[in-house]
């Protein structure tokens, strides 16, 4: 088993969709930034942020928390056997916060402002913490990633011919890359687990300071620890979604001897998350809402529901050691995720003077839509560019 | 043995008195603590002016009355003072001028108009010269920027500025009056704008204000679903101050545009059982509904009826008060004259009941006719005369004298 | 040398403390920069009479587009609850008094420039100031319009150009502080007639509110919104109906940023929560690759052994 590039035809029916659905988005974006963002959404100044922040941005970052439980696994504690995992995670995690940016880049009235934060600082805003974190990780992300951009290129530059001359210097850049890098990558994996524990908790305190206007069932203040705990507990059921769903799509054999043992982990990760959830909503006697049966009692119950099945089929070892089984119940937890941050940022946040209540657009939906369709998209190109995914030694000599 | 047994008593006692002398002279000083902290309060109140005394007005600060820093019993010093509710005499009340011409921003606007004699004769069914001359004085009125300053940036907030002041005392009535807050239409005009024709001239006043007889309410009390209420009884008979019930009448209770236009349900005003009760309440402290509630109307108030004491010639012409005085409720007489008619006895002029009596009878005794002073029965002939009787004999010349 | 090292000790001990207090003193820092003789504005309803002038005269000193004066004086406007946006930085509402139908009631409503500003807590590149004077200022050369503070504001102030692509705005109340800095009144305050606006200390206006209420007791509620709500407020309500029949959001009293402050100071206690995670998990990477190289040492001796034996 060792990383390599896919080789698979570009072009399949469901690429054609994505794309359809990538120009869609794009052609939203474009009216947005011609006419503003009240041309596109259905944001007004009782609801300033929308499906953009819930989805693309706050979502968009616990999906891609793979990235940072995954290389805490196989790189701090050095169990090698994740590594397998480690390649696909990474990519996840760069391209998932490379749209986290664009999304945050897309929802910002002045976008060209973006990097107001990096000069004038302010250390009381969980905004401005979740904002240089997520820039740092960002940056930390494309070093870590850097080592597979030289496996892949290192005596193989081969520019066009006009060019060509550089062919020996960028080889040669690339070498004193690798070997720096090699020497000092335990820095970056550190740091990139340390930034992510902290800006995936601070994305939670972003909306503690919206107070009274948020939904009791979710305004609490251990929100930060439940944002962290909920991103640790997706992440590698984000990771096994995406292994099975990749090797279906290239029709490659699961890797399952790696994603049982992963699987075996999740139940643990929910369990302590759901313990503090419920703990919490025990502790501020918010159940009484619960049992209301209005919007949010209902999304409260169904994002509870999808963890809690979730986390009875992972105790399960038939569902860990079946393909279909891991499937479903990874993609139940990243649905439950999913709507937990939908949920806080939308659903909860309820003013007190709210005369119509937030829908999303056609536009808004197009736009992350088209976004997450980008992503697959520019996911298939690298993998069948650099070497992420592991293969068979067999299979890929076959394939060639 | 003895005498170190004396000895040892002795330092005891001694050592005892040390000790309780010191403890007590330790506690003694915290009364006298006290004692300055409570001097130093008072002077601090005094100093600040937020001591108990002046519940009343508690921004009461010297300047308030004394006009300069050092006033003495000689020479007060004092203003020609807003001491509320101090005074409440208008003497100059006829004096009062047809129209006052108010033009602080002579720069922009022309004057504003103000009719006060036909606003002071309105205001005698509301608040009186009060409701606008709310601090006053027995000299000659007060201008308004006496107390109220021309500036709005100013140290001292807690009194209106005095366009403020102005505003205040027109728009409350005037905005429920019109429904209107526009500034060109009513009151200001722009220098250089035409006049607009005012309906208030000099020498106009008000018309006479026509006083409801009576009243009948129908109400959806079942036991006595009709009260009546007799409105010229109460002012004419009774005198009573149209002020002690219309108390915070203004213009709107009649001219009200609203109402005009036929729209007159949303200004229903909600009052609670006990508001409705309460103009009548203040007086008739009563308990029992059936006293108003009647299931027809009332007969007007006949005074022979209701108290069985017939008021004839004399007494009908009195006012309720001379006999039943000034506090409410009234006063209740028993049927005896002398107790209102005190000095009965010495120098009565019998002429007032219509006998002049002869000068044989003038100087006897009350009750030489009247038995055991009850001047509510005929008098007695038979005490003197064995074949006279009252009052086909009468001791004197009927009519009066 | 004991003593010395004793000493070495307190010394030490004391830097801690003091720096420890000086922290302290850092984070509480927003409070004592006020100034004590900081402005605010009382708003007394029970003097306001809904003429609207001051929204002209802010939209005027705002350079923002404005019927004429003389059209403020239509009252169809009232049959809509309207809020402050973009174009409007302050609007009177109107609200039923039953006491008095003939006399309803009238609130304005613009920032009410907090003395804990949620807004300045929140945003993420310090847009907002808390000036010592009280007001509360948005600078648009910092502001990236993420609209962080409109989710952040208790009162919903904040408004956004929702309809441009280039420059948007955020707009609300700033107290008019370019006047304020000539020496002038804030122009809603300068053109009330009734002076229902009343401009001074905040200190003397609570106790001004005070004594209102206790004169006029039938006709306040006792209640002087802004006094208490979310830490205190710059500008402050009297009103005789309770206000959250005149729609102001019943508020907590406790600052609005002060459980967000606390958590991320918490977090970054000068950054010894994430130094210390991270030397954690340094050293946890460390034994564990040690580990391995154990293992596969023996591993390789084992091999070895094996390869021998066979």
């Amino acid at each position: 088993m060792i990383p390599a590039p896919v080789k698979h035809k570009f072009f399949t029916p469901g690429v054609f969709i994505l794309i359809i659905l990538a120009l869609n988005g794009l052609a939203f974006l474009a009216v947005r930034f011609v006419s503003g963002i009240g041309a596109v959404t259905n944001l007004d100044n009782v609801t300033p942020w929308g499906l953009w922040i819930g989805v693309d941005v706050a979502a968009g970052v616990a999906l891609a928390a793979g990235g940072f439980t995954s290389a805490a696994l196989g790189h701090v504690m050095h169990r090698e056997e994740y590594h397998v995992i480690v390649r696909p995670a990474l990519l996840t995690a760069m391209l998932g916060y490379t749209f986290v940016a664009f999304g945050v880049f897309v929802d910002i009235g002045r976008f060209y402002y973006i990097w107001h934060p990096l000069i004038m600082w302010n250390g009381n805003s969980a905004l401005f913490e979740v904002g240089i974190c997520v820039m740092i990780y960002l940056t930390v992300l494309y070093i870590e990633f850097m080592p597979i951009v030289t496996e892949r290129f290192i005596g193989r530059v081969n520019l066009p011919d006009f060019i060509s001359f550089l062919n020996k210097p960028i080889d040669r850049a690339l070498r004193y890359i690798d070997s720096r890098l090699s020497i000092t990558m335990f820095i970056f994996i550190i740091a990139g687990v340390v930034l992510s524990t902290l800006h995936q908790s601070s994305l939670g305190t972003l909306m503690v300071i919206a107070g009274q206007k948020m939904h009791p069932l979710w305004q609490t203040p251990i929100l930060p620890l439940l944002f962290l705990l909920s991103a640790i507990a997706v992440g590698f059921p984000m990771v096994i979604f995406e292994s099975l769903f990749a090797s279906r799509s290239f029709k490659m054999k699961p890797e399952m001897h790696v994603l049982s043992k992963l699987g075996g982990m999740i139940a643990p990760i929910i369990g302590i998350y759901l313990a503090f959830k419920i703990g919490d909503m025990f502790i501020r006697e918010t159940f009484k809402y619960i049992t209301l049966f209005d919007t949010p009692s209902i999304m409260f119950i169904a994002e509870m529901g999808l963890l809690v099945i979730a986390f009875v089929m992972f105790i399960s070892n038939r569902v860990t050691h079946s393909p279909l089984g891991l499937f479903i119940a990874s993609a139940l937890v990243i649905a439950g995720v999913l709507l937990n941050r939908i949920n806080n940022f939308i659903v909860a946040y309820n003013p007190y003077y709210n005369p119509v209540k937030y829908i999303p657009s056609f536009g808004e939906i197009s736009v992350t839509v088209g976004c997450i369709a980008l992503l697959v998209l520019v996911y298939r190109v690298v993998v069948m560019i650099f070497p992420v995914i592991s293969q068979d030694k067999e299979d890929i000599i076959k394939k060639i | 043995m003895k005498k170190l047994i004396y000895i040892s008593i002795a330092v005891l006692i001694i050592v005892i008195l040390v000790i309780s002398g010191s403890i007590l002279s330790a506690k003694n000083p915290v009364p006298v603590e006290k004692n300055n902290a409570v001097q130093e309060k008072v002077m601090q109140d005094i100093k600040t002016g937020t001591g108990k005394n002046d519940k009343k007005s508690e921004n009461l600060k010297c300047t308030t009355c004394h006009e300069g820093d050092y006033p003495t019993k000689n020479d007060p010093l004092l203003r020609a003072c807003p001491r509320e509710h101090m005074i409440r005499d208008f003497k100059y009340m006829d004096k009062g001028p047809d129209e006052v011409v108010i033009d602080y921003m002579k720069e922009n606007y022309e004057g504003v108009v103000f009719s006060h004699k036909l606003h002071s004769e309105m205001s005698a069914i509301s608040t009186g010269c009060t409701g606008c001359h709310h601090y006053n004085t027995a000299a000659p009125i007060l201008n308004c920027s006496e107390c109220h300053d021309k500036n709005r940036k100013r140290e001292d907030v807690s009194v209106p500025d005095l366009k403020a002041a102005f505003h205040r005392q027109c728009m409350t009535c005037h905005k429920q009056w019109s429904g209107d807050n526009g500034c060109n239409n009513q009151c200001h005009v722009r220098k250089g704008e035409k006049q607009i024709e005012r309906k208030t001239s000099k020498g106009s006043s008000h018309p006479q204000l026509k006083e409801p007889g009576k009243l009948v309410y129908e109400t959806n009390y079942d036991a006595g679903k009709i009260v009546t209420f007799f409105h010229d009884e109460h002012n004419k008979l009774f005198r009573i101050d149209c002020s002690s019930c219309h108390k915070k009448d203004n213009c709107v209770k009649c001219h009200d545009k609203t109402k005009q236009q036929g729209t007159d349900g949303k200004l229903k005003v909600q009052k609670s059982l006990d508001e409705h009760h309460q103009p009548c309440m203040n007086c008739h402290k009563i308990n029992n509904c059936d006293k108003c509630h009647k299931n027809s109307e009332m007969a007007p108030f006949n005074h022979a009826r209701s108290t069985g004491f017939a008021l004839k010639s004399y007494h009908s012409s009195l006012t309720c008060a001379r006999c039943h005085g000034n506090q409410m409720p009234v006063k209740k007489l028993d049927r005896n004259c002398n107790s209102c008619h005190k000095n009965f006895t010495t120098g009565f002029n019998h002429g007032v009941t219509g006998l002049t009596l002869s000068e044989v009878h003038k100087d006897m005794d009350c009750e030489s006719c009247h038995a055991g002073k009850d001047f509510s029965k005929p008098p007695v002939c038979s005490s003197c005369h064995d074949d006279k009787s009252y009052p086909s004999n009468s001791p004197g010349n009927k009519g009066r004298k | 040398m004991k003593n010395l090292n004793r000493r070495d000790f307190f010394k030490s001990a004391a830097a801690g403390v003091s720096m420890v207090t000086i922290g302290a003193a850092s984070v509480k820092g927003a409070d004592k920069r006020l100034s004590e003789d900081r402005v605010g504005v009382l708003v007394d309803t029970d003097v306001c009479v809904g003429c609207r002038h001051c929204e002209w005269a802010c939209k005027t000193a705002h350079d923002l587009p404005t019927a004429d004066l003389d059209n403020y004086s239509d009252k169809a406007v009232f049959k809509e609850y309207r809020r402050p946006d973009a174009g409007a930085l302050t609007v009177v509402n109107e609200f039923d008094n039953e006491k008095n139908p003939a006399l309803p009631v009238h609130l304005k409503i613009q920032c009410m420039h907090c003395e804990r500003p949620a807004c300045v807590s929140a945003c993420i590149v310090g847009a907002f100031a808390k000036r010592e004077d009280g007001s509360v200022v948005w600078d648009s050369d910092k502001c990236i319009g993420c609209r962080y503070c409109m989710v952040a504001c208790p009162f919903q102030i904040p408004t956004y150009d929702y309809d441009k692509a280039i420059q948007p705005m955020i707009r609300k109340c700033d107290f008019c502080s370019d006047r304020r800095d000539k020496g002038q009144l804030p122009a809603c305050v300068s053109i009330c007639p009734n002076e229902a606006l009343v401009f001074g200390k905040r200190v003397d206006l609570i106790q001004i509110a005070k004594s209102r209420i206790k004169r006029k007791s039938d006709v306040y509620v006792n209640h002087i919104y802004g006094e208490n709500e979310v830490g205190g407020t710059s500008w402050m309500y009297i009103a005789s109906k309770n206000f959250d029949k005149l729609k102001m959001p019943p508020l907590a009293l406790n600052p609005a940023p002060g459980i967000s402050e606390t958590i991320q100071h918490g977090i970054f206690a000068y950054f010894v929560p994430p130094v210390t995670l991270y030397a954690l998990l340094g050293l946890m990477m460390w034994v564990t690759k040690r580990r391995k190289s154990e293992k596969n040492e023996k591993l390789q001796e084992n091999n070895e052994e094996k390869g021998v034996k066979s």
